[in-house]
């Protein structure tokens, strides 16, 4: 790899970062001798309608990336744009409110709550943002029905497998339609037919004119699902590349 | 959001069980030692108030209690009948003694004689036989705590006998009596049949009891007794008070009130550990929860809920259980005065919430702390 073509790459992606755009974004935990720069300038977006890939070495900062993005961090430098809204312009419940209506997550460890059903799992964010437990569940099971999940609909997360409970934790990223989605290493627990499976409903369910999917991720096995891969490493975004489908 | 914070607590069930099961208990011991409390302070009164239709009791300076008495000097009763602003004023006689029985039980008893043409001192309510009886001679009435106690098994105690040192009394009615403060069975007779029992020296009445004249100074009355005579007059509610204060001044409540303050500290820091560690266990479902979008506001609601949902239902079991207890001590005849105040229920019960809350509000801290971007590890 040579490092203009890489540029070239970059900057065409560049325009085209119409839901997340970060630039030259830090952040770093700890003061004095703990300090420890985990972003350290870092350049990378999303775009509508595209599943993004972010990928690199464990310890790179890819969480640390996506937290910030979503919210959960704030970066300690670099402009940070999400569904147009800058960082620093949203605040407390303010911004508990625009994540719960905008964005979507999937985490490696599906992280459903052991005590509800799969579909009320995935009726969560209806829940929380007021709508009718009734209607929220109702609406819930129709998704699960959508991603092959319709007879687990009134099953504990318990008894189901973890192929399975990453197609709950996808309905509840989608159940309130939002226009990002963020799944951290969401294959990462599951074999590799499991997770080749859960990365196609992805790429199916969760792609939308209107939305952007950003996946973590360093299971090269499923790279060929990306409109754009971004190679992340040490704290920066090294280059990113197209995938022509 | 409440409802799926319901759904949580309930799904751990041994914790939800021990919450409850802590409260349930707590409130037990309190509302039980409250009203045991309550209970036998109000018995030191309870002869006091049975004497309905005394207004005043007239009594010896030195008698502070209903239980330790010193008789009035003769002449009292016309001293107190002549005093400005008395309606009526009859005597009454307290006297202790040992009775025994054919069946060789044997017992201090209380006896009360009471004036025989009004027969004011006797109890309000009459189970069996007449009130009126009791004025022929050497007859008694007895309370059910003092049948059980002297004719242990008998049905039906009238007629039966009872020994006052050499007198043989007849048992012609069945007070009710309310339970004593001395557990000690409640003799009343005519003044004219304890006047049987006494010693020719010994002074035969210990109370005048009566009431005020419509608008009379009360305060006026108490004065000129005691500077005129020598007397002390109380009205019926300051001897009661008077009984009361003279237990309570040696301690008892202190005991009671240890046992109490216990209860609630045993009952909440056992739901409040409880309820923290849960809240601690679910950390990472909190976590998902608080990255998914639920506001601060809504994990209060939902930490209140949860709480609430455990000390309602505790406090329900525990105020049924104390309740069930007292009914059930209600009927053993010694106990027959013990009482649940509703307002103890329901203090016990706000106490308890009120200390729980602060594990509630150690909970939301605990929330609030949570980093959500942890969820992603
Ligand atoms: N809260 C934190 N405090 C200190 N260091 C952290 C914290 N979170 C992450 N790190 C460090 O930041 C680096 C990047 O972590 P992370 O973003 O999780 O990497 P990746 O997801 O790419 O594996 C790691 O070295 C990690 O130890
Ligand atoms: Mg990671």
């Amino acid at each position: 790899m040579t490092t203009a073509p890489e540029i070239q790459k970059t900057a065409h992606a560049n325009a085209r970062w119409d839901a997340v755009a970060c630039r030259g974004v830090k952040k770093h935990f700890g003061e004095g001798d703990a300090r420890v720069e985990v972003l350290r300038g870092v350049d990378f977006g999303a775009t509508l309608g595209e599943m993004t890939f972010l990928v690199g070495p464990s310890g790179c900062g890819k969480t640390t990336l996506i937290s910030v993005i979503a919210g959960l961090l704030d970066p300690s430098e670099g402009k940070l744009d999400v569904l147009g809204h800058q960082h620093g312009e949203l605040h407390g419940t303010a911004r508990v409110l625009f994540r719960r209506r905008n964005l979507g997550f999937v985490f490696q460890q599906y992280n459903l709550l052991t005590s509800l059903t799969a579909a009320e799992n995935a009726a969560v964010p209806l829940i929380a943002d007021g709508v009718r437990r009734g209607v929220a569940v109702k609406r819930a099971t129709e998704l699960l029905d959508r991603l092959g999940m319709g007879d687990k609909a009134g099953v504990m997360p318990k008894v189901l497998s973890g192929g399975q409970q990453q197609r709950v934790a996808l309905a509840r990223a989608l159940v309130h339609e939002p226009r990002l989605i963020i799944c951290d290493e969401p294959t990462a627990a599951l074999d590799h037919k499991t997770g080749e499976s859960v990365m196609q409903l992805l790429a199916t369910a969760a792609v939308a004119p209107d939305r952007a999917v950003i996946v973590v991720t360093h299971d090269n096995r499923v790279f060929h699902h990306a409109h754009t891969i971004a190679h992340m490493d040490d704290g920066v975004v090294t280059h990113i590349e197209s995938i022509k489908h | 959001m409440i409802g799926l914070a319901l759904q949580m607590l309930r799904a751990d069930r041994a914790k939800y069980f021990a919450m409850i099961l802590a409260v349930a208990l707590s409130i037990f011991l309190m509302q039980n030692q409250a009203s045991i409390m309550m209970s036998v302070f109000a018995m030191t009164g309870s002869q006091i108030r049975d004497v309905s239709e005394a207004e005043f009791w007239v009594m010896e300076p030195d008698t502070e209690c209903f239980d330790q008495v010193k008789p009035v000097p003769a002449s009292a009763l016309y001293q107190v009948r002549g005093t400005e602003g008395v309606s009526w004023a009859v005597p009454l006689t307290k006297i202790d003694g040992y009775a025994r029985t054919e069946f060789g039980k044997l017992s201090v008893v209380t006896m009360m004689g009471v004036d025989d043409a009004s027969l004011v001192g006797l109890p309000p309510r009459i189970l069996k036989g007449k009130a009126e009886a009791v004025r022929e001679r050497g007859t008694v009435m007895i309370d059910p705590g003092g049948a059980n106690l002297l004719f242990p098994g008998e049905k039906d105690v009238i007629g039966k006998r009872v020994r006052i040192g050499s007198e043989s009394l007849r048992v012609v009615a069945l007070s009710d009596a309310s339970a004593p403060f001395t557990g000690f069975p409640i003799l009343h007779m005519a003044r004219t049949t304890t006047l049987m029992l006494r010693q020719a020296e010994e002074r035969d009445t210990t109370f005048i009891v009566g009431a005020y004249k419509p608008g009379a100074d009360v305060a006026a009355v108490e004065r000129s007794l005691r500077e005129r005579f020598g007397l002390k007059a109380l009205t019926a509610e300051g001897f009661m008070k008077s009984s009361r204060d003279y237990y309570a001044a040696q301690g008892i409540p202190l005991l009671f009130g240890l046992t109490i303050v216990i209860g609630l500290v045993v009952g909440t820091v056992i739901t409040g550990q409880t309820f923290m560690m849960f809240v601690k266990e679910n950390s990472r479902h909190l976590a998902v929860l608080k990255v998914v979008g639920v506001t601060a506001r809504q994990f209060a609601g939902m930490l209140a809920a949860q709480a609430a949902t455990v000390v309602f239902l505790g406090c329900c079991f525990g105020t049924a259980l104390a309740a069930g207890t007292s009914e059930l001590a209600r009927e053993l005849p010694f106990l027959r005065g013990v009482f649940l105040p509703g307002w103890v229920a329901v203090a016990t019960c706000v106490a308890l919430a009120a200390v729980t809350g602060v594990a509630v509000m150690v909970s939301f801290r605990t929330i609030q702390q949570l980093e959500p971007a942890a969820v992603f590890r």
